[in-house]
């Protein structure tokens, strides 16, 4: 029983009521949650909610299967790390002194980042990247006074060519004694 | 010209369409339309019960004895929180009752009215669905709706909140059409993972060499097989076979007791040969449970040399308790079915030797010769095994199961997942209504039959005729059993008071009997049966009697208390 990071994409109705459903699956079973995030998905009326957690196979296939017979869940499939794309965007408001600017420009620079508002003493910066991608530049930022963050949680897709909703609902046969 | 309908009235209107014959339920402010309309509806029987558990309890009953839903009724807040449990009892037990209960009026959602609730977010993990519904335009189709997903699949409970300004707005009715579409749609993940044909076919050609191959094959037989009415199919893939039956708590009486290839229940109070066949037996073949841990015990050492083949309706089941090897999702009798129409005719006769040789006899002494064998056996042979047998939860639902001999398919009704003591006496009424004219025997001990006695009023007021036995022996018996073994017999709690019930019966105007020894069960029983109305027939049983044999929390099948263990005798 190992545990390992996984993914769980969940479409289901684009309402309240169903997402605190499918939350409550979750919660219920007092899982190590790394990243919850959701939002519109391809088909209108559908939300895509992504669920990023470290749990092992048997786990993992328990807790899609309980979503999978949620009310208001359409599709749930869980990928582990390399079947997967995975995405997270952050707003982090940082300030910039004087002599500091030039710096913060570098390290967004370095990270691909973008300044998306600028005041006298404060940017907002937007970047996109893996969770651990976007951690890096928080911390690199944190010497110059970081004053808050906004992160949207992880997102993710399945790989280019992966066919839509391919998932495995193994009943972990690879862990039999 | 349409007519015009309130949504109290268009309510009312579905139900009928659904097929609904009885309702039960408890007025209040909120749920007012809806009970100002009701009289409109003769067809539909309204039953007044004393607490809204009850309501929900006997919807449940009625569900598990006909198979339809069953429907109860109340008002917003305390009415609807009532509910919770009898909701929680029908989730774990895939039983599809409809609840309806008022709600506040939509302005005042959200502002602490006077009874609001949300009950909706209260009943969230303990429904299979719920809607509040938001306006009168979408009431047929989201109470359809409901009646569809509790029905559907593995059957469950569903709650549709309506605010009382809901049930008094109007429209006009055109009928509406029932229109499952959204349901269809919902459920589009779980009937896709349901039915992937391939796999399926898979699983039974190898279930089906693996039950030509096996010596010490097992069929286990879960409350699916009720669920899925396979009765015969098991008894006929069982009789070609020679595999023997095993019924879990909700599986007994989905194969006749009196069979000679039906074994037993497994698990916790399971009887050592069922235990020990599960642990030496190299194929299981599960139909329709979920291998809860009360049949499993520590899953580690479950059935150390089978294969398991576990067949269920909810693909989430597979696997969730432990490792099947096969997994063939789908309704029960149809893969009982297909297997049958795969299997040769095999015997087990070594085996069934085998199984024979761990066969115990215990003797246990009981004060007046009233043992629950004797008890049950007299209640079976005087309602000349006819009657539907509800049980509450506790020593006298092991013993009801271990030693009720039945013959008749889903005679026996009992609140496992939950574990509901208070269960029996109202879930009764509802079995009784969906059986009219057959006997309904509610057995509860004293601590569970006086959660819910309150309701003998509700059975003179509606004329149902349930009878009711409690076993007293004066304590929580289950839990002074649990007591004397794991905590030193340190009777914390378990010494309960009861009233006199059969002058409680007296009170109530019913027809009270106790019973001390042996001699007087048969007398009591037969007059409790004659009377055309309730009546109760109390058991003064041994006081300290145990369940035996009992797999100790956490161990496994192998390792049972067969009698009183040392450490308890020393007091």
């Amino acid at each position: 029983m190992v545990s390992l990071p996984h993914t769980i994409s969940v479409l289901l109705d684009e309402s309240l009521l169903s997402l605190n459903r499918a939350v409550g699956v979750v919660r219920r079973r007092n899982l190590p949650i790394d990243s919850f995030s959701v939002g519109p998905a391809l088909t209108p009326g559908v939300s895509r909610l992504t669920i990023t957690l470290s749990a092992d196979q048997a786990t993992t296939d328990r807790l899609v299967g309980a979503l999978r017979k949620t009310s208001g869940v359409r599709e749930a499939v869980s990928y582990r790390g390399g079947e997967g794309v995975a995405r997270e965007l952050a707003l982090i408001k940082v300030r910039v002194g004087r002599g500091s600017y030039g710096q913060v420009l570098d390290a967004i620079q370095l990270f691909r980042a973008a300044v998306i508002d600028e005041g006298p003493e404060e940017v907002v910066v937007q970047v996109a990247g893996s969770e651990a991608f976007v951690v890096s530049l928080i911390r690199a930022l944190e010497p110059y006074g970081v004053v808050d963050v906004a992160r949207s949680g992880t997102i993710a897709l399945e790989r280019a060519g992966a066919a839509a909703g391919s998932f495995s609902l193994s009943n972990s046969q690879d862990e039999q004694p | 010209m349409p007519e015009v309908l309130t949504g109290a009235q268009v309510l009312c209107r579905v139900l009928r369409e659904k097929g609904v014959d009885v309702v039960f339920g408890y007025p209040g402010g909120a749920i007012m339309p809806f009970y100002h309309a009701l009289p409109e509806f003769p067809e539909l029987r309204h039953v007044l019960v004393r607490h809204e558990q009850a309501a929900a309890h006997a919807a449940d009953g009625y569900a598990r004895a006909c198979g339809r839903a069953g429907v109860c009724v109340a008002t917003s807040g305390p009415g609807a929180t009532n509910l919770v449990t009898g909701l929680a009892t029908a989730q774990m037990d895939s039983s599809p009752v409809v609840a309806i209960t008022g709600q506040v009026p939509r302005s005042m959602i959200g502002r602490d009215a006077f009874q609001e609730t949300d009950i909706i977010g209260i009943t969230l993990p303990i429904t299979k669905h719920s809607v509040l519904v938001q306006d009168i335009s979408e009431l047929a189709e989201r109470t359809r709706e409901a009646f569809d997903i509790a029905l559907e699949g593995r059957p469950g409970p569903v709650l549709i909140d309506v605010p009382k300004d809901v049930q008094n707005q109007k429209m006009e009715w055109d009928g509406g059409t029932a229109d499952g579409r959204r349901v269809a749609e919902r459920n589009d993940a779980f009937r896709r993972s349901a039915s992937r044909p391939e796999s399926r076919e898979e699983g039974l050609r190898r279930a089906v060499a693996l039950m030509a191959s096996a010596e010490r094959p097992l069929l286990m037989v879960g409350h699916g097989v009720i669920l899925a009415n396979a009765y015969e199919e098991v008894r006929a893939l069982a009789e070609r076979t020679g595999v023997p039956v095993i019924t879990t708590l909700l599986g007994i009486s989905a194969f006749s007791e009196a069979h000679p290839l039906h074994l037993g229940m497994p698990g916790m109070h399971g009887e050592v040969h069922v235990n020990r066949a599960i642990q030496h037996a190299d194929l299981i073949v599960g139909i329709g449970l979920r291998f809860d841990d009360r049949v499993t015990g520590n899953t580690a050492a479950f059935a150390p040399r089978a294969r398991i083949v576990h067949i269920d309706l909810d693909p989430s089941e597979i696997g969730k308790n432990v490792p099947a090897e096969i997994a063939i999702v789908g309704d029960a009798r149809e893969m009982v079915v297909a297997l049958l129409q795969a299997v040769k005719p095999r015997r087990c006769d070594a085996w069934w030797e085998e199984i024979n040789g761990y066969r115990r006899q215990r003797s246990e002494a009981y004060h007046g010769g009233l043992s629950p064998e004797f008890i049950l056996g007299t209640i079976h042979d005087v309602t000349g095994g006819r009657a539907t047998i509800v049980s509450d939860v506790g020593q006298h639902q092991m013993w009801v199961a271990k030693h009720y001999p039945y013959r008749t398919p889903n005679t026996h009704i009992t609140s496992g997942g939950l574990g509901t003591m208070g269960f029996a006496v109202p879930a009764a009424i509802g079995v009784q209504f969906a059986r009219p004219g057959t006997p309904v025997w509610a057995i509860s001990g004293d601590g569970g039959f006086q959660m819910n006695m309150q309701e003998i009023a509700t059975m003179i007021q509606e004329g149902i005729p349930v009878k009711m036995a409690v076993f007293n022996n004066g304590y929580l018996g289950m839990v002074r059993q649990w007591q004397q073994f794991f905590h030193g017999r340190r009777y914390s709690a378990t010494p309960i008071w009861s009233p006199d019930f059969v002058r409680l019966a007296e009170a109530y105007g019913i027809a009270g009997f106790r019973v001390e020894h042996a001699r007087q069960a048969e007398e009591a029983v037969s007059r409790a049966m004659k009377d055309p109305g309730p009546a109760l027939v109390e058991f003064m049983i041994e006081q300290e009697a145990n369940v035996f044999p009992m797999i100790p929390p956490g161990a496994s099948l192998s390792e049972p208390i067969e009698g009183e263990p040392a450490s308890a005798r020393v007091g």
